[in-house]
């Protein structure tokens, strides 16, 4: 038996095979001819038996021949492999009750479709990738050498000009402090204290800003080895509120090519809460609501809001 | 221990400067608070009034959190020129610190001190008598709603009850010109109508509201309280 995936179908004995068929049916049909044409004319009846036979013999002969010849080659032919190509998808393809159980058009139907997605993915992954969204240094490995670069990184800055910007934008309020650190390797971590309301450590990656928390001015922002504690939250509800907006800033504001304008847009709306306390709402009109004071601004206008009276 | 500023003098092993004693590192916490007092509702007893504020304090979902005691005792200067008014030193704790006690006289300098300054002041007793029937004391129950901080106590003197004192504390802002008008609203949501004005502890200093404030401005904003109180005995007011 011709097992396994060597040996497939012998396609030039296979069509042998089929003329061979071809040969044998056309044989039959010559016999059933000449039984229905029946005897042909001749002088005498012995003459015309004689032929009739003589030409039923040759007919059923070729017929011999043709089976003969045939089954030598189905020999050759040899089996198909056994082993589907599909594996275990072409065996759903032999369940019968086609109407109730599409089970093997549909997996067809849903292999093109995944197929077009994955093409048409491609596509739009080229395309998007020509703006650079990423924040990752990691600019597509082997293939950087192949596409054009876009723009240079603005992942990899000195820390020194990271240090001029931060103090330029310090420079610009007068209420705000900008203290830098660098306590763990070149990222930058930035103590910002507003007038004596509250005190903000945003921690910077280059010239981006990744988190921020926002405490109390009086409330303590070094933990107990001396450095800046950049993780305890603040114990006042309103500075945790506080800290949430800051956080929803930091996504707001965003700017890949041009990272001091969102840190100079960032500041400025971080020193809107010079009048966390004394600002009513723009809205409402009180002070007060579950006992917190306005403590959203406006990204455009920078008014106060409280939290839910915000539009 | 450390001493900043101010005259310093030299008694019995004991330096004392006027201004601030730190004994131990004690952190003068900044806050801004209001301290007021609460008239008696009409026809009601005063242990009556405070269970209506309490009952109006739980009603914004306030959570109470044990309770607080302030006291205050009053002792006389001796030794002074004839002619002057005699000097009352007042000493004062506040379970919010309760390491320390404050010592101040009404408008003057004033110390913060450990503890154990009521033991030294006993061995001052040449230089500061006691004045024993004069004690003041506060005590009630701290309520904390969001970040505010309320007290409600009721201030007796003797044993017997003269007043109701609410202090009123907003944590998270220092300045209280800043806050001001948010500790209002929130004082008229349950005070009603009796919402005091600004108290005057801060119109009397140089940069007015919007200094930080600290403890000495909340002691001294009860201690104002307790000679009101006092002094509304004193002219035979009928306060129950």
């Amino acid at each position: 038996m011709a097992d396994g995936v060597n040996v497939g179908v012998n396609l030039d004995a296979f069509s042998h095979a089929i003329s061979g068929i071809q040969a044998l049916r056309s044989s039959v049909s010559r016999v059933f001819e000449s039984l229905k044409d029946g005897m042909k004319n001749r002088e005498t009846l012995e003459g015309r038996e004689k032929k009739f036979i003589a030409e039923f013999q040759d007919n059923l002969q070729a017929v011999n021949r043709d089976l003969n010849e045939l089954e030598r080659l189905s020999g050759l032919v040899g089996r198909p492999s056994e082993s589907h190509p599909l594996h275990n998808s072409g065996l759903l393809s032999l369940d019968p009750v086609q109407d109730k159980t599409p089970l093997y058009s549909q997996l067809l139907q849903a292999y093109k479709w995944s197929n077009k997605l994955q093409y048409h993915a491609g596509l739009a992954s080229s395309l998007l990738n020509q703006q650079s969204l990423k924040r990752s240094a990691n600019q597509m490995g082997a293939s950087a050498k192949r596409r054009p670069k876009v723009q240079p990184s603005t992942l990899v800055l000195p820390p020194q000009y990271v240090d001029d910007v931060i103090s330029r934008i310090g420079r610009m309020f007068p209420d705000m402090t900008i203290e830098l650190f660098r306590p763990n390797g070149t990222s930058a971590v930035l103590l910002v204290t507003l007038g004596k309301v509250l005190k903000a450590i945003v921690v910077m990656r280059s010239l981006f800003i990744d988190r921020t928390v926002v405490r109390g001015y009086n409330e303590n922002v070094y933990n107990e080895d001396g450095k800046l504690d950049i993780w305890t939250k603040s114990q006042y509800q309103v500075f945790q509120k506080v800290t949430d907006h800051a956080t929803t800033a930091l996504l707001h504001y965003q700017l890949p090519q041009m990272p001091d304008v969102v840190v100079r847009s960032f500041m400025t709306w971080l020193r809107s809460y010079i009048k966390l306390f004394q600002s009513p709402c723009q809205r409402c009109g009180r002070f007060l609501a579950d006992g917190l004071p306005p403590t959203w601004r406006d990204f455009r206008t920078l008014e106060a809001f409280h939290d839910t009276c915000r539009m | 221990m450390r001493c900043i500023g101010g005259s310093s003098f030299y008694y019995c092993q004991y330096n004392i400067c006027l201004q601030h004693i730190t004994m131990r590192s004690l952190v003068c916490s900044l806050l801004s608070c209001s301290v007021c007092q609460v008239p008696v509702a009409e026809g009601k007893s005063v242990q009556q009034t405070v269970d209506i504020l309490h009952k109006k304090l739980e009603q914004l979902a306030a959570v109470k959190q044990g309770s607080f005691c302030v006291d205050c005792e009053t002792y006389h200067a001796t030794g002074n020129v004839s002619g002057q008014p005699t000097k009352l030193l007042y000493v004062m704790h506040n379970s919010e610190t309760p390491l320390s006690c404050m010592a101040l006289f009404e408008g003057g300098p004033c110390v913060i001190a450990d503890a154990n300054f009521d033991v030294l002041m006993v061995k001052l007793k040449s230089h500061f008598q006691n004045a024993k029937g004069h004690k003041v004391e506060c005590r009630g129950s701290r309520y904390r709603y969001c970040d505010f901080l309320i007290k409600v106590g009721t201030v007796t003197m003797s044993s017997s009850a003269r007043g109701i004192s609410v202090e009123v504390e907003y944590c998270p802002c220092v300045v209280p010109g800043d806050c001001w008008n948010l500790i209002r609203e929130f004082m008229a949501s349950f005070l009603g109508s009796s919402v005091p004005e600004l108290p005057s502890v801060f119109a009397a200093k140089p940069e007015g509201l919007f200094a930080p404030a600290d403890c000495v401005d909340t002691m001294t904003q009860y201690l104002e309280l307790f000679n009101k109180l006092r002094k509304m005995q004193i002219q035979g007011s009928n306060v129950r």
